[in-house]
């Protein structure tokens, strides 16, 4: 018998068991977040962006297939659904703040919201992508799983849709900053709510690492723009496409 | 901690019940943070069990995305005859989203002195 065999057994055992995939994520996350620290929290360090690009270095280098890789870390995914709901602790914490500002906040979410889908779509289709392309434009603003959902009721391509979804978050986050600065903005209140209508929850997630008021404006942001989008996007997607 | 877990479970289920029971096209954890959000303001303040779980959580939201943003990475050569195409809309999009809402904000009568006041009130 040689050594190597054992080993090999082990290996099987481990890349078949959930522990390889939850292990690799959280290393990946620590990582990312200690580049990101690091670089003084440097938005172009987005720790998401470096966790997912080591996870899929690293699958690809075993030849994990991505199944494979979602069976295990399927038990983080889950929680994003609890996190979600978490996120009415910060955004009551702000909510005497929010005294005068409703009104603002709604208008903001719906020109914002009105923009990032006719910017997309029509820059799509400026530059020759096709219809199903268009398509899942739409509701790529609004929180992934929200997003999903509304995909399928104007039948468009839920991945597709995921896809464009998650690249806004990141787009959003490493971005955010310069365009607010730009503008110079601030109140941290009306930064997080903006980084929240555009960049949904990898944005508030990098505005939650900023200030804890910008990070509950985001979350606030968010949730409105995906109960906004689940109603409103189905009623103009034909009017768009 | 259990029993912040406990309820930010429940919260969750009960959200899952509502948008599947009216079939709403809003899903269950969105509206377990609406349910949980008018809980919190009928209650006055956040209990510790909440307040520690939910802090952790949100503090790693991050984390939570990275599964579901690698199965976008492997999609993404899939994407390869459009790869202009759509870096250059999203791009722009998000670019045009974050200035048009920050610049609503701004720029809303009135603003400028609620956040003159704030400041006042931080310093």
């Amino acid at each position: 018998m040689t050594p190597a065999l054992p080993i090999a057994e082990i290996w099987v055992y481990l890349a078949g068991s959930p522990l390889f995939a939850l292990l690799l994520t959280l290393v990946a996350y620590e990582a990312g977040l200690m580049i990101y620290e690091r670089s003084n929290r440097n938005p172009f360090a987005n720790p998401v962006a470096i966790a997912v690009i080591l996870v899929a270095i690293g699958i690809s280098l075993i030849d994990m297939p991505y199944a494979k890789y979602f069976e295990g870390a399927q038990f983080i995914h889950f929680l994003l659904g609890t996190a979600t709901v978490a996120l009415a602790v910060p955004i009551y914490q702000c909510w005497d703040s929010l005294r005068g500002k409703v009104l603002p906040l709604i208008i903001s979410l719906l020109c914002g919201g009105a923009v990032s889908i006719l910017t997309a779509v029509f820059t799509a289709r400026l530059f020759g992508a096709d219809l199903t392309i268009q398509k899942a434009m739409l509701a790529k603003s609004v929180t992934a799983p929200i997003a999903m959902g509304v995909a399928e009721r104007i039948s468009a391509s839920p991945t597709l849709t995921a896809v464009f979804a998650v690249c806004t978050g990141v787009i959003g986050a490493i971005l955010a900053r310069y365009i607010l600065d730009a503008l110079r903005l601030t109140a941290w209140w009306q930064r997080g709510f903006a980084i929240g209508v555009a960049a949904h929850g990898i944005g508030t997630s990098r505005a939650m690492s900023i200030h804890p008021q910008a990070g509950a404006f985001a979350g606030l942001a968010m949730g409105m723009h995906g109960v906004a989008g689940a109603v409103l996007i189905p009623l103009i997607a034909d009017v768009i496409i | 901690m259990i029993r912040g877990l406990i309820i930010l479970l429940s919260f969750q289920s009960a959200g899952e019940i509502v948008s599947r029971l009216f079939s709403l096209p809003v899903p269950g954890p969105v509206i377990g943070l609406v349910l949980l959000l008018a809980f919190l303001i009928r209650r006055g303040k956040v209990d510790a069990p909440i307040d520690i779980v939910a802090s952790a959580m949100v503090k790693n939201l991050g984390l939570l995305f990275v599964p579901a943003a690698v199965g976008v990475v492997m999609f993404l050569p899939q994407l390869k005859a459009n790869f202009w195409a759509i870096s250059i809309a999203l791009t722009v999009s998000v670019v045009a989203t974050i200035a048009v809402s920050a610049a609503i904000l701004r720029f809303w009568p009135g603003h400028r002195q609620i956040v003159a006041e704030e400041h006042k009130e931080a310093a």
